[in-house]
């Protein structure tokens, strides 16, 4: 009872009522009212007002009044609306009848003991009432479910069918029809015979009817089919017990699109593995930290970590970041700049030391925050190696086109050294003579007889005089003066000979470019002079950070080639070239600049003369390696090597050396 | 008593110059030096010489350039040329200029005497 009255909204109408306010003649309103607390009672004095208030209500009650003042309230009873209950003053069976003919659900005859009844039948109207609510509710519901569910059914892409424990097909949607219903009817037909074999070859339509059926849940399957034009198509298959007849829901769901994405990048990934770890450079990806994330196998190769994973372990481990190129990968790191082509070395675990090439760039993720660093680096070993060759033989050559002049640079104090040491033995001869003479003087002083000394005094005199004793002695210490300075020139050329010929070490050391420009100026100065007036201009500077025998190199190759564009220019003309020497500091950077007043630069080979065997020289004179090695080695130090000619003669070649090789990378960036 | 032979030297080296003029000081000879071969030239303007010696290499002038210009001024001369590198040096030119002799450096002290003295007898 409870529940009916709990929300129960009754209207009461007492048409055409004249009746004073408050008054209930047919305690109609107490009965009511007595329904419960949670009956929400409405009482209304015309027809019209009710009608307006009882739409939603639970029932309506008509407390006198003749049917035909009721009409409207009994035309809404009629269709969906709530049902009447009339309250008829009198008893008489005809106002009843008319009542009941009209649509009134019920009719209580006002009277002594009317409250009970009222009561009562209200009750029963209400349950009435909200009972066919409640059907009608779930009747709109199944009408709707049923609706979306073919809506469903009918426009979701996946093929779905409904298959009896017989495997029989109970029935289908449009999309299942679609794929495999051209051939008739479907319902009833054995689902082995409607689907095409090779789609049921792989069992996973089979087994996942069957998990269904034994109640299991359903799992991920994965159905392969044949299109017509053969190339494969992916089911994804998911079957659902229905009920327990045994009939059970099968979709299958076309993921070909899915399935051959995810093929072609599974595909991709394999491919970028494949040439990531079969690349022939080393490549490591370190996250902000330096700690290595990725290494292919050359990367664990040339870190000497082959055996164990180098992932997890710190980048410093092997590079140092305190100095040099090393300090380039810090800042990549630290910073994210991108740098190319560095040379540097790293340390393996048992000491030995790998030179590399290494190129390094920010690793970014979509919104541009940075994870770290790519480096990209080569085994420079055997390069470095053959390049020391390639330059020592270089050099080498270079010695031997000087090899002329240096000797004739020898030549001649060899020449004046061996006269004067022919000289200085009859010198020696001569005074052997005087002391032998002296030795005759000193017995007759002994003898203690004047006549004796006297002669003896007289020979000797006669002896110096003969052989101009005083200037042998003059001549002897010039010979000797001279002949020292001619072997001191030798052992100068020796010296700038020997150390043009050595090589560099591993390391950068701080070099003196002044010095060594000076040096080997020297060494080709003696087969220049006769042709050549040289000038020098050199600047206080700093140590540059780098390779002094390969400086030196760049120099001699700048300085012969200098040599030989003058030759070039005035050979046998009696006419004298120049070549000016020129070093300053200009902020970080050291130039030198060698210019000469040769032939200069064809303007079409301006761009071409760094190139490796580009040469204007006859055959056998040079290799064409000069100014590309040049060009090399000046890259090495982070520098730059330009050429420009000048006018009215000559060319200026201008060597930029960074002091140090971050200077350099400031200003290759900058 | 006839004046002593004249031999003129010309050498860009003076260090050569001057051990010549020791290896030779004993002979009775005149030794006449010039450092380069305008000064040789100007040397040989005002006054003629029995020998001129000169060097092969030298700034400005070869030392055949020279000998060839000694034979214009001094025809009478005999000409020697002292080089480092005799094999490089073109028999044929020489022959051509009348060079009548060539003397490597370093120069063997006896060699050198007897070849020099061989031109005055010439």
């Amino acid at each position: 009872m409870s529940e009916i009255t709990s929300s129960a909204h009754i209207v009461i109408v007492r048409p055409g009522s004249d009746r004073p306010e408050g008054s209930d003649p047919h305690g109609t309103l107490r009965a009511l009212r007595g329904l419960g607390a949670g009956v929400r009672v409405d009482v209304f004095d015309s027809a019209a007002a009710g009608l307006a208030a009882s739409a939603d209500a639970d029932l309506v009650v008509v407390d006198g009044g003749s049917p035909g003042e009721a009409e409207a309230l009994l035309a809404q009873a009629r269709g969906a609306g709530p049902p009447v209950l009339a309250v008829a003053a009198d008893a008489a069976d005809a106002a009843a009848v008319e009542w009941f003919r009209r649509g009134a659900a019920d009719c209580v005859v006002a009277g002594v003991d009317a409250g009970q009844a009222l009561a009562s039948v209200a009750l029963e109207q209400l349950r009435r009432t909200r009972g066919e609510r409640e059907r009608r509710r779930v009747a709109d519901r199944l009408a709707w479910l049923e609706t979306l569910n073919a809506a469903i059914v009918s426009e979701i892409p996946a093929a779905i069918a409904v298959v009896d424990d017989a495997g029989r097909l109970v029935t289908a949607n449009p999309a299942f029809t679609a794929a495999w219903g051209s051939s008739g009817r479907l319902p009833g037909r054995r689902l082995d015979e409607v689907l095409p074999s090779e789609l049921l070859e792989t069992g996973a339509i089979p087994a996942a009817l069957e998990r269904a059926r034994a109640g299991h849940p359903a799992v991920p399957a994965l159905a392969r089919g044949v299109a017509p034009d053969g190339s494969p198509i992916f089911y994804d298959v998911r079957a659902q017990r229905l009920d327990d007849e045994g009939r059970a829901l099968l979709l299958l769901a076309d993921v070909t699109e899915r399935e051959t994405l995810a093929k072609r990048i599974a595909d991709l990934r394999r491919y970028n593995e494949n040439i990531i770890q079969n690349l022939n450079s080393a490549l490591l990806v370190v996250d902000t930290r330096g700690v290595i994330t990725f290494a292919n196998a050359m990367a664990s190769q040339i870190l000497g970590a082959a055996g164990d994973d180098p992932r997890g372990r710190s980048v410093w481990d092997w590079f140092s970041n305190a100095q040099g190129q090393g300090a380039l990968l810090a800042r990549s790191l630290q910073r994210g700049e991108r740098f190319r082509g560095a040379e540097t070395i790293l340390t393996r675990a048992d000491g030995s030391v790998v030179p590399v090439g290494i190129s390094c760039a920010p690793l970014v993720d979509a919104d541009g925050t940075r994870l770290g660093a790519v480096a990209i680096f080569q085994d420079l070993t055997e390069i470095t190696l053959l390049q020391r060759q390639v330059l020592q033989t270089e050099k080498m050559a270079s010695i031997g086109q000087l090899a002329a002049g240096v000797a004739h640079e020898i030549n001649n104090p060899m020449g004046f050294i061996h006269a004067n040491l022919f000289q200085m033995a009859d010198y020696l001869s001569d005074l052997r003579r005087l002391w032998s003479q002296v030795g005759d003087l000193r017995k007759t002083l002994d003898d203690g007889q004047v006549e004796g000394i006297r002669r003896a005094g007289e020979a000797l005199e006669a002896l110096a005089r003969e052989l101009d004793a005083e200037f042998v002695l003059d001549d002897f210490e010039k010979a000797i003066r001279e002949s020292q300075e001619g072997s001191e020139r030798i052992r100068h050329i020796v010296r700038d000979l020997r150390d043009f010929s050595r090589a560099d070490g591993e390391e950068r050391v701080p070099a003196d470019v002044n010095q060594c420009l000076d040096s080997t100026a020297n060494i080709v100065w003696s087969m220049m002079k006769h042709s050549v007036v040289l000038k020098k201009r050199y600047a206080d500077l700093p140590p540059v950070d780098g390779f002094p025998m390969q400086l030196k190199q760049v120099f001699m190759n700048l300085l012969v080639n200098a040599y030989q564009a003058i030759e070039e220019r005035l050979a046998d003309s009696g006419e004298r070239g120049e070549i000016e020497l020129v070093t300053e500091l200009r902020g970080e950077r050291v130039i030198v600049a060698v210019s000469d007043s040769g032939v200069g630069i064809a303007p079409e080979q301006l761009d071409r003369i760094f190139d490796p065997f580009f040469t204007t020289k006859e055959v056998g004179v040079g290799v064409g390696l000069g100014l590309s090695t040049c060009f090399s080695i000046v890259r090495k130090h982070g520098g730059s090597l330009r050429a420009r000619n000048r006018r009215p003669h000559g060319a200026t070649f201008e060597v930029v050396l960074p002091v140090s090789p971050a200077a350099g990378d400031a200003e290759r960036r900058g | 008593m006839s004046a002593p032979p004249s031999f003129l030297f010309v050498d860009d080296e003076a260090r050569i110059l001057s051990a010549l003029r020791r290896t030779l000081r004993r002979e009775g000879w005149e030794i006449l030096l010039a450092e380069t071969p305008d000064e040789a030239l100007a040397l040989l303007r005002q006054r003629p010489v029995d020998v001129v010696v000169s060097d092969q290499k030298m700034p400005g002038m070869s030392g055949l350039q020279l000998l060839a210009e000694v034979a214009r001024l001094c025809p009478g001369a005999q000409r020697v040329l002292l080089t480092g590198w005799p094999e490089e040096v073109p028999r044929q030119r020489l022959a051509q200029l009348g060079v009548s002799a060539l003397v490597a450096k370093p120069w063997d002290d006896g060699d050198l005497k007897a070849v020099l003295r061989a031109q005055l007898e010439g």
